[in-house]
């Protein structure tokens, strides 16, 4: 188990190396998706092995030319790596307008370092009307025939089928592992949950999916310290992930993290896509649908704080934490009406920033001792 | 570099020639958002508008805010910070558009009845209307919805990244207008949508338009007669204030006038135009008055900028016969909401370069909007290798006055106009 999660930590942390390994090895081109709303099931059936755009380790330098520092760290990161030449790991790159700092992302790759495919999707923002659906995969096709043409592969309804059961395994086996945190809080350190879920992000499921076998055996017999920690849940982190070190505070002040509908987190594998019927309109399916209300989708008489309420009871937990990414405006606007929300339900709250540089700690570490003082 | 500062030290001070047309628009603007207000003490519907859905409004006779054009307003008329701070004082972070913040202001201001000033103060909607041209209009219209649960309607204009999306983003566009926003708007009153009315909206538009494009052939003269800033507040009339029939009279009124400086041998900078500068991002609505004097403390007139020139661009495309598609038709292939795309603005840029006889360009980077801000670098960079014009970034804000920094802004004025300076006489 500890050789698993040495080489989840080691993906995670230096994604660069771990992916040219493995595509070395299995000769696959590969392609980065833009987070949070891209069919990957969909450049998998082309052949073609997707990954999730990441944010670095390295703080923003040669991007500095080229995107502003107030926008939100996972642009920033994406647009240094691209000029620093270090994405050329990818073969393609697929971008849509999920925010207005997405937008102009294709824009500067294509400027500075356009990989061999470059795509752009339109996803739509409402998802209510059935002119929505017609929209998403009107877009979805086009983007199906765009990958065939890159890969050089015609996609059957079967590969596209055959993606999908594969891609619903690896979100079964992810939360089975969820579910063994929250019946044992502490079993699995924040950390350790982020970086298994980002590893699935950015290496082959077929790979990915004996980890977690592995992970499921042997991690419930791991000793849990019995001291009582605060039950807390995280919400929030629009795409891009936080720094290991404030997960840890997190859990040096003495709270357990018990489960997240954070994107790199429970959001990313929330919802399977259908098995049955037209395998596009599946995937057109899974984003229309109610899930987790996204602050990035339209839909405003699904209430996020409605959902948080009801959520946090059936957890029993003790408070939320809310990781909001630095210069993220889909989060940014939503965030005080779901503050308020958890206020009216005398839900405690507090909200770390997530920036991309790194910051002083102290002042969260100080933050999150009266926070723990006060669900206690 | 201290003798070039000496020297324009000694010359005389610049200032504007102003236009007497202009006047006009104070008023006229003052009597749309005290109509809103007055609409609704009797009794009328009233709705916001999040981005430009306010023309189907209009057809249907429902007096319309709208957003940015609210902000403009409120900015002039110096009524933002107490509303920005009702804002945050409601827990809203300052890295939000301050837009949005604005307006959350304005409900908090509502919620609470906060003392704000009456004349820039809005009436609570009965409906609110967004179309998604950024993003954040949407985040607004959920975040009114979710305090004050009025009729809210939203639909996506997803500007193109490639023009060879127009015809599936038009589409789509009109499907949303026919199929959600416009049935939304006839169950909400109660009748069918007024087609004819809004083709006669566009009719006017269309013909006040289109003499606003010639009045825009006058940036093309050395010097300029008119300076982007006069532009900056005449958009209103072919933009929340069309279809009045004086619009029209407005634009003439200002080519006679416009003629009139150029026959006289008048420019717009007096007593002569240094450089001519174009402008990226948004009119600094709030900042107008320092920044004007800033840019004309070196003779520098903006003449261009692709913001300003998103209001209708291309008239001859209006179609009052077809409204619907005339109008998302303008949205796209005639270049409006397309153009805030870096892929677009561009080539924009480039055309303007030679057209306008550009010595510089400067981008105004609005700290919380993130619109129009990307690929800013990007485009300098590609301009002064190509046209070797130089430019710099200014950051700020469009209307939050705590993103302001005269320092900054100076200090890079200063930079950019030595390097014009330099640059003009290498050419000379
Ligand atoms: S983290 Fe937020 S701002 Fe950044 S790309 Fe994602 S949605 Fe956009
Ligand atoms: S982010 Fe920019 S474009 Fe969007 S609403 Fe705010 S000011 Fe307007």
């Amino acid at each position: 188990m500890e050789q698993t999660l040495n080489q989840i930590f080691n993906l995670v942390t230096d994604p660069y190396t771990g992916i040219a390994a493995w595509k070395e090895r299995l000769q696959k081109k590969v392609v980065g998706c833009m987070p949070m709303h891209l069919p990957e099931e969909l450049v998998h059936a082309a052949g073609l092995q997707p990954v999730v755009l990441w944010r670095s380790n390295e703080p923003v330098t040669l991007g500095h030319a080229h995107v502003y520092t107030f926008n939100c760290g996972l642009t920033r990161s994406v647009v240094d790596d691209a000029v620093k030449g270090k994405l050329a790991v990818l073969d393609g790159i697929i971008t849509y307008d999920l925010c207005l700092q997405a937008r102009e992302l294709p824009f500067i790759i294509n400027r500075n370092a356009p990989p061999a495919y470059l795509e752009t999707v339109y996803i739509p923002g409402p998802v209510t009307a059935p002119v929505y659906k017609d929209f998403l995969l009107e877009n979805f096709r086009n983007l199906k025939a765009s990958l065939e043409k890159f890969s050089g592969q015609t996609m059957t309804q079967d590969a596209l089928r055959q993606s999908i059961a594969l891609y619903n395994r690896q979100r079964g086996l992810l939360r089975q592992l969820y579910a063994l945190r929250r019946q044992t809080p502490g079993l699995i350190r924040a950390k350790e949950m982020l970086a298994i879920v980002q590893s699935g992000m950015l290496m082959p499921k077929e790979e990915h999916i004996p980890l977690l076998e592995n992970l499921i055996a042997e991690l419930p017999k791991r000793t849990v310290s019995s001291g009582k920690k605060a039950r807390v849940v995280l919400s929030g982190c629009m795409c891009q992930t936080p720094r290991f070190d404030l997960l840890d505070l997190i859990e040096e002040e003495g709270m357990a993290v018990i489960d997240d509908e954070i994107y790199v987190g429970g959001r990313y594998f929330f919802h399977d896509v259908a098995e049955t019927g037209d395998p596009l309109e599946a995937l057109a399916e899974r984003y229309l649908n109610r899930t987790i209300p996204c602050p990035t989708k339209v839909d405003w008489t699904n209430h996020w704080g409605d959902y948080l309420v009801d959520w946090v009871g059936q957890q029993k937990a003790q408070g939320v934490v809310t990781l909001l990414v630095k210069f993220c405006p889909p989060h940014l606007c939503y965030y005080p009406d779901v503050k308020k929300r958890l206020a009216n339900a005398n839900i405690p709250e507090v909200m770390l920033e997530v920036e991309h540089e790194v910051v002083s700690l102290e002042q969260v570490r100080t933050r999150l001792q009266a926070f723990v003082e006060e669900i206690r | 570099m201290e003798m070039e500062r000496e020297k324009r030290e000694e010359k005389p001070k610049y200032k504007f020639n102003r236009l007497e047309t202009l006047k006009l628009i104070g008023p006229w603007v003052d009597a749309h958002w005290d109509g809103l207000r007055v609409a609704k003490k009797e009794g009328k519907k009233v709705a916001w508008s999040m981005g430009p859905l306010f023309p189907i409004a209009y057809a249907m006779d429902i007096p319309c805010h709208f957003h940015a054009g609210y902000a403009a307003y409120c900015g002039g008329r110096k009524g933002v910070p107490p509303l920005l701070e009702a804002a945050e004082a409601e827990g809203h972070i300052l890295d939000a558009c301050s837009y949005h913040r604005l307006h959350m202001g304005v409900i908090s201001a509502i919620e609470k009845k906060l003392p704000i000033r009456e004349e820039v103060m809005l009436p609570t909607p009965d409906i609110v209307l967004s179309a998604r041209l950024c993003t954040e209009h949407t985040h607004q219209s959920d975040a009114i919805y979710r305090h004050l649960k009025v009729p809210t309607i939203a639909i996506d204009i997803i500007p193109a990244h490639r023009e060879s999306d127009f015809k599936m983003l038009e589409n789509y566009t009109k499907r949303q207008l026919t199929e959600v926003a416009i049935p939304f708007l006839e169950d909400f009153c109660g009748r069918k949508f007024d087609y004819d009315r809004l083709s006669e909206l566009l009719a006017v538009l269309k013909k006040a338009s289109e003499i606003r494009n010639e009045c825009w052939k006058f940036f093309e003269l050395v010097p300029s007669p008119w300076t982007l800033w006069d532009w900056g507040v005449s958009i209103a009339p072919v933009f929340y204030l069309m279809g009045q029939p004086k619009t029209v009279d407005y634009f003439q009124q200002l080519k006679a006038e416009l003629q009139q400086r150029v026959d006289q041998g008048i420019g717009a900078v007096h007593p002569q135009e240094n450089f001519r500068v174009y402008w990226d991002g948004w009119v600094p609505w709030s900042f107008l008055g320092p920044i004007s004097r800033k840019l004309l403390s070196f003779g520098a007139n903006p003449i261009v900028g692709k913001y300003p020139w998103e209001f209708f661009p291309h008239p001859e495309g209006i179609d009052p016969n077809r409204p619907i598609d005339s109008i998302v038709e303008q949205w796209y292939s005639y270049m409006m909401s397309t153009r805030s795309s870096p892929e677009f603005a561009l080539p924009f840029i480039e055309e303007s370069v030679e057209k306008y006889h550009l010595d510089g360009m400067i981008m105004f980077a609005s700290r919380t909007c993130r619109l129009w801000n990307l690929g800013e670098q990007d485009i300098i960079d590609e301009i002064e290798r190509k046209y070797g014009i130089p430019g710099v970034v200014l950051e700020a804000d469009m209307i939050d006055p705590k993103f302001f920094s005269e320092g900054q802004i100076d200090t890079r004025l200063q930079a950019l106009f030595e390097m014009m300076e330099a640059r003009k006489r290498r050419r000379r």
